[in-house]
């Protein structure tokens, strides 16, 4: 619908040129289309990463606790974001392949974009008038599927929260509830990274961070995470967290700011790899060469960053055990199976010392 | 009889395209059929009715409005802040309502006075009118608002939601105001013809102004439904929605131009709409397709009425020839 737009403001453009405006028209619509970049699917997985994907399995099972292996019948119908993002056509891809290791049959749905919320909303309501016995969603916001959650209780189908939160407090208040949820602990992926920084830097030295954007639950969580471990350790000062929005631009410019204000920062934590990226280009343009910079999503980009050596590492966790386990509760709780406590993801740090390994990463 | 079918030919050939689209959902799909699904369907439609109205009023005074969408986000943020500030449910709505109205009219008073092209006027609006919403919410949304406001939009009478009500209600007011008052005929001139009412000495500020206030108003009221129904204000509510609204009015048959109000094709191309969003999910088809089936059925739609429009002008020449 924005190209509808850029079409109509071009139209006018154009018009106004007839009337004999001087002026150049010069309308590029300059929409950010992320490079569809495919993930590395290399057969050649190594033995450590089977090793490591093999612990996270481990440590999901224990959280899961007994669940059937194969599916009795049960229809599961999905509902993510919208596969225009990248991660969630990786996502989708892996709840197909899930499903078919049990045996399942699954629908997977989506809302026409990223911020389609209304339309998320439209095709969950339709969703809940199909015979499903549970439905796996991951909203836009938290709370935009609320009705839809509501709808599919009053019907008795089950409800699996992944990734990305429902207002619970909102949910309830609306009369609904979730019956599972699974997602990853932003404040751990924080965590992980600080924890990382303090150890490479011997506990001593500036950093900054750069922030998502304010209100994100992401964000906000990996922020925090990052600023409890920063704050243990006295050597360690955290000189700027500015908010980026998300956006590449701005990161940019902040690291320019950050750097110019405080030379001596050692380590940029930035809120997602695009983040980073920025950061990265801003650094080498000033000549820097020694800051350790860290992301989070383990994107395509990242990956050749951390193997280029001008970004030190990036968060992960394993798309395809994360479905897997939401497979699974599904057909637990369709079974009569009940979980009273969200599950969380194991989550990775890959870095320059261990990205070599990462081939078959999945 | 023909002359029956040709001046409803817009609105026929909408209703084939109705039957043709259902039948082959029918035939696809257990699911599309039944009484749940079809409430289904009038519950998405609601909303997107009211703002197709709002739409249907500028486009026959020859305008459009980019900001409309906006308008749903500021209207829905100030009845938020209301409510959390205690200010109770109708005290907030009027001031949401309020907004929208005021957003709208000083829409018409700068497309009134300035001369400036609508699109730039408007767009210039929803830019600032998205922004006071994110300033006042800082990006976050603001939520809950207790179980009586939320009644308003996931409220049910006789089994369909009440904003579907709220739109139906609305439609038929609105077809009786652009086709039975003055005000509404006078709406219409505007955009056909403005230079004939500035020669009978009407001014066009006051009607320019008002039409631009309907619309905010019709945006107002949809913010209230979404603001309800979600149990949540989200600065980024409403993004797109003015031109899901156009795509619809146009479809109906309000030729872009202005000077015609076609309010019952408006409200089947809503409906349209309405079944192919629900038909592409019950299929699971990738939303992608939307676009390009809403981007032919529009383009369709137009060609139809243009063919219309030319065949009226051609008997009307004839007419004046003999």
């Amino acid at each position: 619908m924005k190209k509808l737009l850029s079409i109509l403001l071009a139209a006018v453009l154009a018009m106004s040129l007839l009337v004999g405006c001087s002026g150049t028209g010069s309308n590029s619509s300059t929409e950010d289309t992320d490079e569809a970049q495919t993930t590395e699917t290399e057969e050649t997985s190594s033995s450590v990463v089977d090793q490591m994907l093999a612990d996270v399995e481990a440590e999901m099972d224990s959280q899961l606790g007994e669940v059937p292996e194969k599916s009795a019948g049960e229809k599961v119908g999905i509902l993510i974001s919208s596969t225009s993002n990248e991660f969630w056509a990786t996502m989708k891809t892996r709840y197909e392949e899930a499903a078919a290791d049990a045996d399942l049959d699954i629908e997977v749905y989506e809302a026409s974009a990223e911020d389609d919320a209304e339309g998320q909303l439209d095709a969950l309501n339709t969703m809940v008038s199909m015979d499903f016995d549970v439905i796996i969603l991951s909203p836009i916001n938290g709370t935009n599927l609320i009705p839809g959650i509501v709808a599919a209780n009053e019907k008795d189908i089950k409800v699996i929260n992944l990734g990305p939160g429902v207002d619970e407090a909102a949910l309830e208040e609306a009369g609904g509830h979730l019956d599972a949820k699974i997602t990853v602990n932003f404040e751990d992926q924080g965590k992980m990274v600080a924890e990382d920084i303090v150890e490479r830097l011997d506990g001593e030295g500036q950093v900054a961070i750069l922030e998502g954007l304010a209100g994100a639950a992401q964000s906000e969580g990996r922020v925090k995470g990052a600023e409890d471990v920063f704050a243990q350790n006295e050597g360690i000062e955290v000189v700027a967290s500015q908010d980026c929005n998300w956006d590449t631009d701005t990161a940019y410019e902040a690291t320019r700011d950050i750097m110019t204000a405080n030379p001596d920062v050692k380590a940029i934590f930035a809120c997602n790899d695009n983040l980073a990226l920025a950061a990265v280009q801003a650094l080498t343009e000033l000549g820097n060469s020694d800051v350790l910079v860290y992301g989070v999503d383990y994107t395509s980009d990242a990956k050749a960053a951390i193997e280029d050596g001008t970004m030190m590492g990036s968060m992960t966790y394993s798309s395809a055990i994360y479905t897997k386990a939401a497979i699974s509760m599904a057909m637990n709780l369709a079974q009569g199976g009940s979980y009273d406590e969200p599950l969380y993801l194991p989550l990775t740090l890959v870095t320059q010392d261990n990205v070599a390994d990462m081939d078959g990463w999945k | 009889m023909t002359k029956y079918i040709e001046k409803n030919s817009q609105q026929l050939f909408l209703m084939i395209v109705i039957v043709i689209i259902g039948a082959f959902l029918t035939i696809k799909s257990e699911y599309f059929l039944t009484p749940s699904n079809l409430i289904n369907i009038a519950d998405s439609c609601g909303y997107r009715l009211i703002m197709a109205v709002g739409m249907t009023f500028i486009m026959a005074s020859g305008v459009m409005d980019l900001s409309a969408g906006s308008t749903v986000s500021l209207a829905g943020v100030i009845i938020a802040w209301m409510l959390h500030a205690g200010a109770g449910i109708p005290l907030s709505v009027v001031a949401g309502l309020l907004t929208g109205v005021t957003a709208g009219a000083l829409n018409g008073l700068l497309i009134h006075y300035t001369k400036i092209s609508f699109f730039i006027i408007t767009l210039a609006m929803s830019g600032m009118l998205r922004g006071i919403s994110l300033i006042i919410t800082g990006g976050r949304p603001i939520t809950r608002f207790g179980a009586a406001f939320m009644t308003i939009g996931t409220g049910r009478l006789a089994g369909i939601q009440i904003s579907v009500w709220i739109a139906v209600i609305l439609t038929l007011a609105a077809a009786v105001i652009l086709n039975c008052t003055k005000w509404g005929s006078y709406i219409k001139t505007l955009g056909s013809n403005p230079e004939a009412l500035r020669k009978c000495g009407i001014g066009t500020a006051g009607y320019r102004i008002s039409v631009q206030a309907v619309m905010g108003l019709a945006a107002a009221i949809t913010a209230v439904i979404i603001t309800a129904r979600l149990n949540s204000a989200e600065p980024n509510a409403g993004m797109d929605m003015e031109l899901d609204a156009i795509t619809a009015v146009a479809m109906g048959g309000t030729p872009i131009t202005g000077g015609k109000a076609c309010i019952s094709g408006t409200m089947l191309a809503v409906i349209i709409l309405g079944i192919i969003r629900n038909g592409l999910t019950l299929m699971s088809i990738s939303s992608d397709y939307q676009q390009w089936i809403t981007g032919f059925l529009l383009l369709i739609s137009v060609l139809v009425s243009g063919i219309r429009i030319k065949n009226t002008r051609q008997n009307t020449q004839e007419k004046e020839n003999e």
